[in-house]
């Protein structure tokens, strides 16, 4: 969105203009689902949490300030919202014995091991990492926009990105082989 | 040593941020397990990179229209509550200021005197329009029905 109209959209939104925020919630559901679903296993939980993310844009629309872009403050509010959720009593990753076994022969299913695996392990990552993977492998967020988001130096924003990265290897290396 | 260098580095070059190049490069072909790290960042790096994109439910904005909206009803009738509270609590302390003010300035005997005098004005006044009270009963059912009629098609229209 051009710069311009996310101003123009805000202001709407400010003004207490219902089809401005339901054209917001429109443009950035995909972006925040997506986020969150990569950092949340149960999709359920996904979608309230997704919505909490949208509730508190709208009670802090008055108190945005435009000084970021728009997606940006969206990044941290979704950002907040995940570590909190994580700071609540987890839900064990289970470790399913069904597919662990020896390799299957068969391809789409061997896939599917290996992202059941890799899903697992990214639940075990710490909040904070497990954002970091999910947002920079989604389309479109990059290093510099993650780290105005997460108000850390660039340099650390890859530092914890290559340590999420590592720790990642490792639980699929031993852990969850 | 150098493989803790090496290794150090395994994630940026699998993410091809970094180049292998000189001692790095050099050391990934000769140590295999520091080759091996590499190769299983690839396999990582490309795994990540193709972890399905899920997208919002269809009625996703609906509902959060619809959260925002009863939030919204709620706070409203908190709001609402809140101020017909404190209008008692107004009202309240008014009554109570002006009946402290009347028994304690000796008021209550000029009140009584006066309500004496509204009293018996009230009853000769209703002497007099006794006989015309069907009347001016028949003229305030007549605007009370024009009113409720008004109401009930504005309703309409505000709708």
């Amino acid at each position: 969105m051009d710069p311009a109209h996310e101003r123009e959209l805000v202001e709407r939104c400010r003004r207490g203009d219902e089809g401005a925020f339901q054209e917001l919630v429109d443009r950035y559901k995909d972006l925040v689902f997506a986020l969150i679903a990569r950092t949340v296993q149960d999709r359920s939980r996904a979608e309230d949490l997704a919505q909490d993310v949208f509730l508190r844009i709208h009670r802090g629309l008055p108190y945005f300030r435009g000084e970021a872009r728009l997606s940006t403050w969206i990044y941290r509010i979704v950002a907040n919202v995940c570590v909190q959720d994580h700071a609540r009593p987890a839900v064990a990753v289970a470790f399913d014995p069904a597919i662990s076994g020896p390799s299957v022969p068969d391809r789409q299913f061997g896939d599917l091991e290996l992202r059941d695996r890799l899903e697992k392990a990214i639940a075990r990552l710490p909040a904070n990492y497990r954002l970091l993977v999910a947002a920079h492998y989604l389309r479109g967020i990059q290093y510099e926009e993650l780290a105005e988001a997460l108000q850390l130096p660039l340099g650390t924003v890859k530092t914890q990105l290559y340590r999420a990265k590592q720790q990642l290897r490792r639980l699929l290396e031993t852990e969850l082989r | 040593m150098f493989c803790d260098e090496a290794l150090d580095a395994v994630e940026a070059i699998a993410g091809g941020e970094l180049k292998p190049e000189g001692r790095i490069a050099a050391h990934l072909e000769t140590c295999p397990n520091c080759a091996a790290a590499l190769a299983s960042a690839r396999r990582l790096e490309q795994m990540l990179q193709a972890r399905p994109v899920q997208q919002a439910p269809p009625q996703f904005t609906a509902r959060t229209m619809a959260t925002l909206r009863r939030r919204r009803w709620r706070s409203e009738q908190f709001l609402d509550v809140g101020f017909n509270v404190a209008l008692g609590i107004v009202a309240l302390v008014v009554g109570a200021g002006i009946w402290m003010f009347v028994h304690r300035s000796g008021l209550v005997s000029v009140s009584n005197d006066a309500v004496n005098v509204v009293g018996a004005n009230v009853v000769s006044l209703a002497h007099r329009i006794a006989p015309s009270v069907p009347l001016y009963a028949g003229a305030t059912a007549l605007v009370v029905t024009a009113l409720g009629l008004w109401w009930w098609a504005e309703k309409d229209a505000a709708l």
